[in-house]
């Protein structure tokens, strides 16, 4: 800081009555420039917020014989017999100590505990309803997407809180719903939809990779990881903060169930197609799916579809002796290849050949065609049959 | 300090936006300004200039920008404070705040269109123009690739004359 923040008619904040010899010192090595009065603005602009030197109209003015200064109560003088560093260090000695004093504060305290958004100013909670539903595009009756959003801890929080106002019970009991049976209807149709979605998209997986892939879709760290990204935390109301998972994925599901009962289950389809199947994309079937043994499935679903058994042969290798070979692997069925895998390893070369072709069998090759997500595709090829004929 | 030492990330939106429906992130818009002027420090315009200005687009613009935008909670909030400023609140939870002095109406309408295309993911380097979900349609890269087929196969000669030799 500038000297020129001194200068003048000027009090020291942070000084007491009993010292004024010091704070008169202080402000002669502040102020030797000083020839005019102006300096009152000059502190008022000054940056340094609440701990700057202000005129005090009740402060009592000290003659010096080359300025007047006005010494006032305040804080402590701190370290005053440090020798200061640099021209202006003395004048606010307090200040340093007293950063750090809060900085240290603010260390063994830690961050304040996070307060809900809907009780941070600015935030009206039927408008952000209302909005929640046209963001997303979808026509939720409102009043079944405000219970969506009531947990079963919320109502027994809000309860108790209006019986200790002093209500009686009666007056006191909430005239409102929990989520709990939308949640149910959400979760269970969500469930059925992505089986029969994947089981269309999917004809050749077996029911242990579907149930794993809609396993995946509902599990919490997907579910929430949407709810988070769709602004469901904010709205919520729920006793505790931040949401636990569980609350979360609750909540969300009562959302989809509420989407249900307001627009039906092709628009819910729709909704979750757009919103969680797309959380597949980038993902292998292997990552959602965890086979230990590949090769003993593989040889299931050959026996199955009446194939010979597989018979694995090296196609080719190298650096079999540094410390990077690769090995790779052909599937022979009835003298065809049906697949070629590479590996560090023959095991591993094997396993993953074995992968490979189960992928291929599945449909869910690397390449395969992607999702379709256009929404009206059923409508838009009736249309086109209807306008050919 | 050249562009490779600061923050970057990857081309990417949230939760795959656009893939299925486009959903518009910005969820919440908070207009802050003062009722009476305050005076600004080291300002060039006058603060009531900054008032005026942000007071025409309050009463002219902003209900229109929220009736297009139904999905954005608007909210307007007078209180004491020296720059008037925008608060954007994004889906994905990150919040953004912009001083308004000096600015046209038309200027300020265009940054809260520009706020209202944004995703809210951090605004830093993007290390490629482009992303794929496959970045390899030929697979990766083992010793085999691109050798010629030929290597492939190979000749018993040797081992059937050894056979046949005794």
């Amino acid at each position: 800081m500038s000297s020129g923040t001194l200068d003048g008619a000027f009090c020291l904040r942070g000084t007491t009555l009993e010292e004024p010899r010091r704070s008169l010192v202080a402000a002669l090595r502040g102020g030797q420039q000083c020839r005019s009065q102006r300096a009152g603005k000059d502190s008022e602009c000054d940056p340094g917020g609440e701990y700057r030197a202000v005129p005090c109209a009740g402060a009592r003015p000290v003659g010096t014989g080359l300025h007047h200064v006005l010494v006032t109560a305040g804080p402590p003088l701190c370290g005053g017999d440090r020798a200061p560093l640099s021209a202006g260090a003395g004048e606010k000695r307090w200040l340093w100590p007293y950063l750090k004093y809060l900085k240290k504060k603010a260390e063994l305290e830690g961050p304040p505990p996070p307060v809900p958004r809907s009780q941070q100013p600015n935030f009206d909670y039927h408008a952000e309803i209302v909005a929640f539903s046209k963001r997303l595009h979808e026509n939720f009756s409102i009043q079944l997407l405000k219970t969506a959003f009531v947990s079963p801890s919320y109502l027994v929080q809000e309860e108790g809180r209006r019986r200790e106002l002093g209500l009686d019970s009666e007056t006191a009991a909430l005239n409102l719903q929990d989520n709990q049976t939308l949640a149910a209807v959400g979760s269970d149709f969500t469930v059925s939809y992505l089986t029969s979605a994947f089981q269309q998209a999917f004809p050749s997986l077996p029911r242990a990779g579907l149930e794993a892939l809609v396993d995946y879709l509902t599990s919490q760290e997907v579910m929430c990881h949407v709810a988070q990204n769709l602004c469901v935390e904010d709205l919520a109301l729920s006793s505790e903060c931040p949401l636990s998972p569980e609350t979360l994925e609750k909540t969300f599901s009562a959302v989809i169930g509420a989407l249900l009962e307001s627009s039906g289950p092709d628009t819910t389809g729709r909704f979750l197609q757009d919103f969680l199947i797309t959380q597949m994309i980038g993902k292998d079937l292997f990552d959602m799916w965890p086979v230990m043994d590949p090769m003993s499935l593989l040889v299931e679903q050959l026996s199955q579809r009446n194939i010979p058994l597989p018979e694995p042969r090296i196609t080719r290798q190298s650096g079999a002796t540094t410390v990077l070979p690769v090995y790779f692997v052909g599937l022979y069925c009835d003298k065809k290849l049906i697949a070629e895998g590479p590996g560090e390893t023959v095991i591993a070369a094997e396993e993953e050949v074995a992968r490979v072709a189960l992928r291929k069998m599945f449909g869910f090759a690397e390449n395969r065609r992607p999702w379709d997500y256009s929404s009206h595709r059923q409508d838009i090829s009736d249309k086109k049959a209807v306008h050919a004929s | 300090m050249t562009a490779r030492g600061g923050p970057s990330r990857f081309l990417q939106s949230v939760l795959q936006n656009g893939v299925g429906r486009y959903v518009c992130q910005l969820k919440r818009l908070t207009l802050v300004f003062s009722k009476d002027a305050q005076p600004l420090p080291g300002s060039q315009v006058g603060a009531l200039y900054i008032l005026s200005v942000y007071r025409e687009y309050i009463e002219e613009k902003v209900v229109d920008f929220a009736k297009q935008n139904p999905g954005i909670v608007v909210y307007v909030s007078p209180k004491p404070c020296r720059v008037p400023k925008l608060v954007a609140e994004y889906l994905n939870g990150s919040i953004r705040e912009e001083p308004i002095n000096s600015k046209t109406a038309e200027e300020i309408a265009q940054l809260i269109q520009k706020m209202a295309s944004q995703s809210g993911l951090d605004i830093i380097r993007i290390r490629k123009p482009y992303h794929t979900d496959s970045p390899s349609i030929q697979g990766q890269w083992h010793p085999f690739t691109n050798k010629p087929t030929s290597m492939n196969l190979r000749s018993f000669d040797a081992i059937s004359q050894q056979t046949d030799s005794p």
